[in-house]
């Protein structure tokens, strides 16, 4: 019998703190979240209804970052705009390009429009034959035309802005059916620049926020003071903060300092990219395994699996990368609680 | 049992061995618990990989193995014999085994497990790395009638799958960075698909994938298709497979929700995707015939090959053994006649068809990065942003030599010759463009019948193949190269046969050369000299090095270190602490840092510090130890008294490439940390606490300057950087990073015809072809540079011009001072392809022209009966030289630091080498 997919069936804000706190113990919590998800699965199927569909339209470049003082500079996205179903939002992203890039939220049920612009100097660098930046997307559905990759990969064309081994394009546009079943939080990239690879690894990277169309979900009980995304790269994390109530983006950059009102449930996005496999823990602290009944409190995460998490903020402490070498380079950043 | 298999094989036995894959996926769909027996037998493909067949003796062995689909409950009998050369073991990591033991080659054991978990599972040869060969296959355990892996439809629900509703499934194997693959169809046949196979299926077809992997771990990524985590509601497109053994089965609807396509799966490490690991997933329109198409086969179009109509595979095995660093698994076969290749490092393979890199004999990270290639090449240069561990799949179209490096271990070879069969003789360069070959560093069109061409050969066939070494205690000097004829440009070749065209390879020979005995220096050094003889082999260890102590007082070999307990692993670079009781020994190849008692040659501590540690230096002001890391990305401090890292500095801003650093130094001063970036092509200076003061590039607008090695002149006024692959000394101001000056040390040789002339009219004939170290004489004086070429080049830095070219042997490498008894200096210097040390002397005769420098004497790095040992000497016999050390240390800033006893045996100018 098919049933709905449903991201996160214990979705709930379940840090060790937060269940000590309540004296609850976590399988009932999760109990509770099961009924949830049952609720969730039986409403959901009115999420395919259109009442809930916006229609996204967004333009965005990608840019050189003002180099190291060195002569080594990295590649960024910056949002120029984002409507939504003709509202402006663009003023909850930075004004500049950023790393990471911008963080687009959707709604299962979306539609996106997303047309890329090249800003990049010509000239830089000179290795490599591709000159095209694209986006190409994790999660969300969309036909081969919006794949983002050269044509040496879709053997239809070049999908991207600027000059590409085959096919040059100003601006190229995406189209993303947010479809049923694609909740979640994924990564987008570019996989063009320099050759079919793509440079994704030199900043050129941000992520999707995908909700569940379905809202009666506990999760939306509770309200999550503050969301993080943070990528791991192969020798720092690259994180935004988002303020949940203006939606506004901030601290950008590498192994940011995040803050957490106390008391407050906030939600970590984790994806990695890079070479290196990375070992995540924010010390002191466990939280649910998504999709699963398991405490954790360390987890294994590769190039662009994403893991996503709440907690309740209690106390201050470091999130980390412990793989060997990341650690003793400073992998890490402050979790200020307050 | 035995005779029902027996039975059963002679009467499938001209039957295609797919037909028996079949018998037993229908076998395993019964009901009841079931006994599966199956016959294995390890074998040596044609390319000398390894593989299973399963069934009659002549079936063919597959990669990955045969696929055994049973259900929860059931047993698996195996019957293995060996028909390889090596031990090969039947492993099943997660499942229960009845015996743990290897088979021996032309033995049979037999094997049961018991399917008591559901899952998918990795079998495999648990032979010593041996295993990435070839000897993997899946073993997949279902509900005995529940469903398996759910998918998720277009619309977002969750479908429950039936072993019936599925059209095909994929067996896909992550190993290095190379897909091997096996397609099952619907009625259980399984079809091979080899290595970096595209996919294909038809719209909505329900397609079960179960990828795999063993060793290094990978993340696989489907582009444009969801499916759901394990035993979890989580939807995800992106996987973990931990380093090990691990494995992901999952179901997905092709083209659910996005249409048909050629749509991507490649692992999601970047390193592996450049190093080729990826592939098409091709979903045809209803309509289509969905097929896939195979990749590159073991029994391709290859030398040797089985079956010519086939694109073939050859495979390079990324090893730390001296000489076979990319060896071929049939490299003992084509070393031998009627091939006469001579090295284990050269394969030979036809147009189309592919090579395959498995680092599966190594402890470091590597690169494999196109040296050279034929003009106009596809898919050149071969190359990747970091080192990284896995392997590596590029295909050959392209007619000619394709030589392969490791950037970090740049003496690392391996090559390939793709030969046009219409031509006469192996093709040296593309024959479509006049033979010619480009080079990484920008050189492009080169004829390969140039001078410089022939030195690159030349260097190469001595470079991996040790019998064409300089033994010093053999007294004769042999280079052998192949009797195969070679087709190189239409020019001469070289200085060596008119005409050129199809000329054997070994009218380059040298036949019985005199290699003179060693002839000490008259008057002696001071204390110590530390020598890394990386390559010699000893009885108790595998992996190779030592290091040799030579007493400078008599020039004998006092001792041999080989610390056969943490089979030490290509020992390369030392320093001492201030009082010289404690060496610092690097582990290139491996991760590890060791520290040796100094007396009695002890191991202290074995200290993980990253991988491809290369050279070590202390900070002069508090005796801190730094480490080069240069598989990676930073400087690694051991605080002194200590032995755990307490942190790694970074050579590069963060997200920015790696920049590798090798042949660091530090200034007297201890206020600057230099390191030659190789990955980067730079010079970097840093702040004592790892700020980064500046990095200037060396390359002067080229690629590939590799700066490998750092000398400093003892005022810390200036740097001294050689560019390996430029060969050139690039001069900076250590203050401000400016580049002052380029030395271009080749300027008087003519990479054509090979002649040479002062060009650059310094009044010497002098060259160093690809230079290596550049230590500044304690009195700032002169700069030594060993040049792998065979030069010793030295610079006044007065002027930073070239005075002096002295001569030095193979894969000349290493370059350090020490004290010479009564006052000066000595430069030890070591090479990698033979195994003696040539001490120069800057100033023989008290002059101070360095146009006087000489070589004072020569020393035998070979045991002799009063050698003190912590093993036995077995092959190489002090053969490797690469980092020296004098004891004691004798640098400005270093000197004044040293424990009176030491400073004892020096005279006043040698305490303080640039006054007070």
């Amino acid at each position: 019998m098919p049933f709905h997919v449903n991201p996160s069936s214990c979705d709930m804000p379940l840090s060790q703190s937060a269940i000590e706190a309540t004296k609850i113990p976590y399988r009932l919590l999760c109990t509770q979240a099961a009924v949830g998800f049952a609720l969730a699965m039986s409403i959901s199927f009115i999420g395919i209804d259109k009442s809930y569909a916006a229609e996204h339209v967004i333009n965005m470049t990608a840019e050189e970052t003002a180099d190291d003082g060195f002569g080594n500079k990295l590649l960024a996205y910056r949002m120029i705009s984002h409507t939504v179903d003709g509202l402006d939002v663009t003023d909850r992203y930075s004004s500049d390009a950023t790393i990471p890039g911008p963080i687009i939220e959707l709604t299962e049920g979306d539609k996106v429009k997303l047309t890329l612009f090249n800003a990049i100097d010509s000239g830089y660098p000179v290795s490599g034959v591709s000159k095209q930046v694209s986006v190409h997307v994790h999660g969300v559905h969309y036909k081969i035309l919006s794949d983002g990759t050269l044509k040496v990969i879709n053997r239809i064309q070049d999908e991207g802005a600027g000059e590409g081994p085959e096919n040059t394009f100003v601006s190229y546009e995406y189209e993303w059916d947010v479809a049923p079943g694609t909740a979640g939080t994924w990564a987008y990239h570019d996989h063009n620049y320099d050759n079919h690879n793509g440079s994704e690894h030199k900043g050129l990277f941000g992520a999707i926020i995908v909700n569940p169309a379905a809202n009666p979900k506990p999760h939306n009980a509770f309200k999550y003071s503050k969301e993080y995304v943070l990528y791991l790269g192969d020798d720092a994390f690259w994180g935004v903060e988002i303020d949940s109530a203006t939606k506004k983006q901030s601290k950008h950059g590498a192994n940011p300092t995040l803050n957490a009102p106390k008391n407050t449930d906030v939600r970590f996005h984790l994806i990695a990219l890079g070479t290196d496999l990375h070992q995540f823990t924010l010390n002191g602290y466990k939280w649910i395994d998504p999709g699963t009944p398991k405490l954790i409190s360390q987890i294994a995460i590769g190039p662009l699996e994403k893991h996503v998490f709440y907690v309740r903020a209690k106390n201050s402490t470091q999130y980390v990368d412990n793989n060997f070498s990341n650690k003793l380079m400073g992998m890490k950043g402050n979790f200020i609680v307050d | 049992m035995k005779e029902q298999i027996i039975g059963f094989n002679k009467r499938i036995a001209t039957m295609a061995v797919f037909v028996l894959f079949a018998i037993a996926f229908l076998s395993s769909s019964m009901a009841m618990a079931a006994i599966h027996s199956f016959s294995f037998t390890a074998k040596t493909l044609p390319n000398g990989q390894l593989g299973y067949a399963m069934g009659a003796a002549d079936a063919e062995a597959v990669i990955p193995g045969p696929v055994l689909f049973v259900k929860q409950g059931d047993t698996l009998q195996i019957t293995l014999t060996n028909n390889t050369a090596t031990d090969v073991g039947f492993n099943v990591p997660g499942l229960v085994n009845s015996n743990t033991a290897k088979t021996k080659p032309g033995e049979t054991q037999n094997y049961t497990l018991h399917a008591n978990k559901t899952g998918t599972y990795v079998y495999h040869g648990d032979n010593n790395g041996k295993e990435l060969l070839g000897l993997f296959g899946a073993i997949i355990v279902d509900k005995n009638n529940g469903p398996v892996d759910s998918f998720v439809n277009d619309d977002g629900s969750i479908v429950p799958v039936t072993q019936a509703d599925i059209d095909k499934q994929f067996v896909l194997f992550m190993v290095g960075s190379t897909f091997w693959g096996t397609e099952i169809a619907a009625d259980g046949v399984q079809k091979p698909l080899w290595a970096a196979p595209n996919l294909g299926a038809v719209e909505n077809d329900l397609v079960r994938f179960h990828v795999l992997s063993i060793g290094p771990g990978h993340t696989f990524h489907l582009h444009a298709h969801r499916w759901l985590k394990t035993d979890t509601t989580t939807v995800i497109d992106t996987k973990l497979l931990s380093e090990g053994t691990d494995t992901h089965s999952f179901t997905i609807k092709a083209g659910s929700g996005v249409g048909p396509g050629d749509w991507q799966f490649h692992c999601h490490l970047i390193a592996h995707m450049e190093a080729g690991m990826h592939g098409s997933f091709r979903v045809d329109p209803a309509g289509g015939d969905g097929h896939s198409v195979v990749g590159a086969s073991p029994y391709g179009n290859i030398l040797l090959g089985t079956r010519p109509s086939e694109p073939g595979l050859v495979t390079l095995e990324i090893s730390d053994e001296p000489a076979s660093w990319f060896r071929s698994p049939r490299g003992d076969a084509i070393v031998g006649l009627p091939f006469d290749i001579k090295t284990k490092s050269l394969e030979v393979i036809y147009p189309g068809s592919s090579v395959n890199f498995i680092m599966s004999d190594t402890n470091a990270v590597h690169t494999i990065s196109s040296l050279l290639w034929p003009t106009g090449a596809h898919h050149m240069p071969f190359n990747q942003t970091d080192a990284y561990r896995g392997g590596g799949i590029v295909k050959l179209d392209t007619p000619g030599l394709y030589v392969f490096t490791c950037k970090v271990h740049p003496y690392m070879f391996g090559a390939v010759i793709v030969d046009d069969p219409e031509t006469e003789g192996l093709d040296l360069g593309n024959p479509a463009m006049d033979y010619m070959i480009d080079l990484v560093t920008g050189i492009a069109g080169l004829p390969t019948s140039s001078d410089l061409a022939v030195r690159l050969l030349r260097t190469f066939f001595v470079a991996t193949s040790p019998n064409n070494w300089q033994d010093y205690s053999s007294g004769l000097w042999n280079v052998r190269f192949p009797t195969l004829p070679v087709r190189i440009s239409g020019a001469p070749f070289g200085n060596v046969t008119p005409g050129g065209l199809a000329a054997p390879l070994s009218i380059l020979n040298i036949v019985d050369a005199p290699l003179p005995a060693a002839t000490p220096p008259t008057t002696p050094g001071v204390g110590e000299v530390w020598v890394n003889t990386q390559f010699e082999k000893t009885a108790s260890k595998y992996k190779a090095g030592t290091i040799t102590v030579v007493n400078a007082t008599d020039w004998s070999v006092k001792r041999k270190i080989a610390l056969p307990e943490i089979n030490m692993n290509n020992p390369h670079n030392m320093w001492s602490n201030r009082d010289q009781s404690v060496i610092y020994q690097t582990q290139w190849f491996d991760n590890k840092l060791s520290l040796i008692n100094r007396e009695n040659g002890e191991l202290i501590k074995n200290i993980q510090v990253g991988y491809a540690p290369s050279h070590v230096v202390t900070l002069p002001t508090n005796d801190d130890i730094t480490i080069a890391i240069n598989g990676e990305n930073s400087i690694a401090v051991i605080p002194v008294g200590t032995t755990n890292i307490s942190k790694m500095m970074p050579t590069q801003g963060q997200g920015h490439t790696s920049a590798n650093p090798h042949g660091h130094w530090i200034s007297a001063d201890g206020s600057r940390i230099v390191t030659p970036n190789i990955n980067t092509g730079d010079v970097g200076i840093y702040a004592a606490n790892g700020d980064i003061h500046a990095r200037t590039g060396t390359g002067q607008g080229a690629p590939g300057a590799h700066p490998i090695a750092i000398g400093m002149m003892p005022d810390s006024s200036k740097i001294y950087a050689t560019n390996l692959l430029h060969h050139s000394l690039s001069v900076l101001d250590s203050n401000t990073g400016a580049l002052l000056k380029t030395v271009n040390l080749i300027a008087d040789y003519n990479p054509i015809d090979g002649s040479f002339a002062d060009n650059d009219l310094n009044g010497e004939i002098a060259v160093g072809v690809l230079p290596i170290q550049t230590p500044v004489s304690p009195d700032g004086k002169a700069v030594v540079i060993a040049a792998t070429g065979g030069q010793i080049v030295i610079v006044d830095t007065a002027t930073d011009n070239i005075v002096k070219m002295l001569p030095c042997d193979p894969g000349c490498h290493g370059a350090n001072f020490g004290a010479k008894q009564g006052g000066g200096y000595y430069a030890y210097v070591t090479s990698k392809f033979s195994n003696r040390l040539i001490v120069v002397d800057l100033d023989p005769n008290n002059t101070g022209n360095l146009k006087d420098a000489a070589i004072a004497g020569t020393i035998s790095l070979v045991a002799t009966g009063g050698t003190a040992n912590d093993d036995t000497v077995s092959q190489l016999p002090g053969f490797g030289g690469q980092g020296i050390l004098a004891v004691p240390t004798v640098y400005n800033g270093w000197v004044q630091n040293l424990p009176d006893e030491w400073k004892a045996g020096l005279t006043t100018a040698q305490r303080n080498p640039i006054g007070d």
